[in-house]
């Protein structure tokens, strides 16, 4: 009897997992950075970065973890060319110099299984900054398809541009960007 | 006596402008139709269309106006062109019959001088049903480079495919509602 509970409980505990940390990758297919500021304080103008590469480990038990992202900045998407190469350019995102956008984060807030916020490094021009990222959603799936657990949402912050350097077209370019992150991360075996 | 004049000359041509319907042109590079829609409950999938066309005007005074915009449904940019290929297909958009998808606003509602509402018809997939967007913005303002009045904003509403006809994966719990957002700047012609 006793052998047979702690056989269910090793069989449940290893299929979830949870004991220690797992580490999910990002998925490229649903994971996207868009960015959001006002033009001339009138009409919201929005882009996204696709190229986002990044991880989270997530230890279950303790509530703690870690997320590590990274950005290629030159992949900017905006849905004009003309203003794709002016965002690539050194009054904006300076690709050249700085081909990589990074956030670092290990403060990470839970509320039982959903995760809340994740506060970190934002650093982009070479400049790092403190961010927090709000969680607007957060779950897990065995997600079908893949057979594995999934885990993502969609996060929120907000920056100055002006704070890592970026001034061009201040005041009628805003200078506050919001970042909405969707993200899907797939279980790692 | 002379101040009081040329304030009474502007006003009368301030006033002289605005008396009549002003026909407006829409910026490309700043106006854009995007949807966001959730991905198995978990992170937001977005798409926007490249290309798109359309006029707006406005009687102030009167307070009516019309928007008119048409996109390209071949334009579909999701950033992910296996998924741009799918929305594209038969089960979505099914651009290859229906390349254009258009909306037509003829009843603006003001909130003093601003576009607080706009009512009209949204046609999709040749199926035309009334659809009222939400002014989140909403401003006028001199591009100092055009040397013209710009005037747009943000709008949105939550749309339910399936009354266009586009209802794949409703049954399985692919989302119904998805939400429409058009962000607008136009110059006065």
């Amino acid at each position: 009897m006793r052998r047979a509970i702690v056989a269910a409980f090793i069989a449940c505990c290893a299929a979830s997992g949870r004991a220690e940390p797992v580490t999910y990758l990002f998925d490229a297919q649903h994971t996207q950075v868009q960015w959001e500021t006002r033009h001339f304080g009138t009409s919201t103008q929005r882009g996204r970065f696709v190229s986002v590469e990044g991880s989270i480990v997530i230890d279950w038990q303790a509530g703690r973890g870690d997320v590590s992202v990274s950005i290629a900045t030159a992949d900017v998407s905006s849905g004009v060319p003309a203003l794709d190469a002016m965002l690539r350019g050194a009054g904006f995102l300076a690709s050249d110099r700085f081909p990589a956008a990074y956030f670092v984060a290990r403060q990470l807030r839970f509320e039982g299984d959903r995760l809340q916020e994740v506060r970190g490094e934002f650093t982009l021009r070479g400049v790092s900054q403190p961010l927090s990222l709000r969680a607007t959603r957060f779950a897990c799936r065995l997600d079908a398809g893949l057979r594995r657990d999934v885990c993502g949402g969609d996060f929120e912050g907000r920056i100055l541009r002006s704070d890592f350097g970026s001034t061009y077209g201040l005041p009628f370019v805003g200078d506050e960007v919001r970042l909405l992150v969707a993200v899907e991360a797939v279980r790692q075996p | 006596m002379k101040k009081p004049l040329l304030t009474l000359a502007a006003f009368v041509a301030t006033c002289a402008a605005h008396a009549e319907p002003v026909t407006y042109a829409i910026d490309p590079s700043h106006t854009f139709v995007s949807y966001e829609v959730n991905h198995m409950n978990t992170s937001t999938s977005r798409g926007r269309f490249d290309r798109k066309e359309g006029s707006v005007t406005i009687d102030r005074q009167a307070g009516t106006g019309k928007i008119d915009v048409t996109i390209d449904t071949r334009s579909i940019d999701t950033g992910v062109p296996a998924l741009d290929t799918e929305m594209k297909g038969a089960d979505f958009f099914n651009a290859a019959r229906f390349a254009t998808a258009r909306f037509v606003g003829d009843k603006v509602s003001f909130d003093g001088d601003r576009v607080s509402a706009v009512s009209g018809n949204l046609t999709m997939l040749g199926k035309t049903l009334p659809v009222t967007l939400k002014a989140t913005h909403f401003n006028c303002y001199t591009n100092p480079m055009l040397k013209r009045e710009v005037c747009g904003g943000d709008f949105d509403t939550p749309l339910a495919r399936s009354q266009w006809g586009m209802s794949y994966g409703v049954q399985y719990g692919v989302p119904d509602s998805i939400r429409l957002l058009i962000q607008v700047e136009a110059v006065k012609q």
